[in-house]
């Protein structure tokens, strides 16, 4: 569940704004980097990174580089949290995936141009 | 290019974040083909995911690794201690060479 009020998403929309911007990577990687939980109150937010590897071409410092500039560029944002989608301590691991396919039609927040054209490294 | 390690540690994730990513990714190809891929896979996102690289000067890098590695490959990959630090202190001098090489700094 989210955390966030109404006017809760201007700060987000930065936050999108700030990873489409500084990551573009991620986007490319078809991982979406979705906001799972915005916490104003508390300053943080977690993002859903799904399988940063360098193996793709997203290498693992992607997360300490967004951790370590979000906070600096986005005041609002105190503490970010990564979810890779990995067991961190003890989760459910392989298999216990929870992608959820989204639909063509249904709009979850507004982004009207999730996929413009993708520049080349 | 000459590197200090004031502007390093200021602009690695800013400026010089595309040729840490590519020193990352070269090391991350070189342990991939001489060590078990899913043990390689499960430390570049378990345990790399929050090492820290920084510059010393005199062209050597230092990686810093999170603590406790072998808990957070917990339900990841099953590996044994000792391999583990072996790969681990592998991983870490590819990494750092690669950091050399990619910094131009040898």
């Amino acid at each position: 569940m989210s955390t966030e009020s109404a006017d809760g998403d201007d700060l987000r929309d930065r936050i999108s704004n700030f990873l489409r911007r500084n990551f573009p990577q991620i986007q490319m990687h078809g991982g979406s980097a979705a906001i799972q939980d915005l916490d104003r109150e508390a300053g943080s937010v977690t993002i859903q990174l799904g399988g940063a590897c360098s193996g793709c071409g997203i290498s693992p410092m992607t997360i300490q580089a967004i951790k370590s500039r979000m906070t600096k560029e986005i005041p609002e944002i105190t503490t970010v949290h990564a979810d890779t989608g990995m067991a961190a301590g003890g989760g459910d691991g392989m298999g216990g995936g929870n992608v959820s396919p989204s639909f063509p039609g249904e709009t979850s927040g507004g982004s009207e141009d999730d996929e413009g054209p993708q520049a080349p490294f | 290019m000459t590197l200090d390690p004031e502007t390093f540690e200021a602009e690695k994730y800013v400026e010089y974040f595309p040729k840490l990513q590519q020193a990352y990714k070269n090391a991350f190809s070189r342990m991939n083909e001489e060590y078990d891929s899913t043990l390689i896979h499960g430390i570049d996102q378990a345990v790399l995911n929050e090492s820290e690289p920084f510059y010393e000067g005199d062209g050597e890098f230092r990686v810093e690794l999170p603590p406790n590695p072998h808990e957070r490959l917990d339900g990841v990959v099953v590996v044994e201690e000792e391999t583990l630090d072996a790969v681990l202190s592998a991983y870490t001098e590819a990494i750092r060479a690669e950091l050399r090489r990619v910094f131009d700094v040898q």
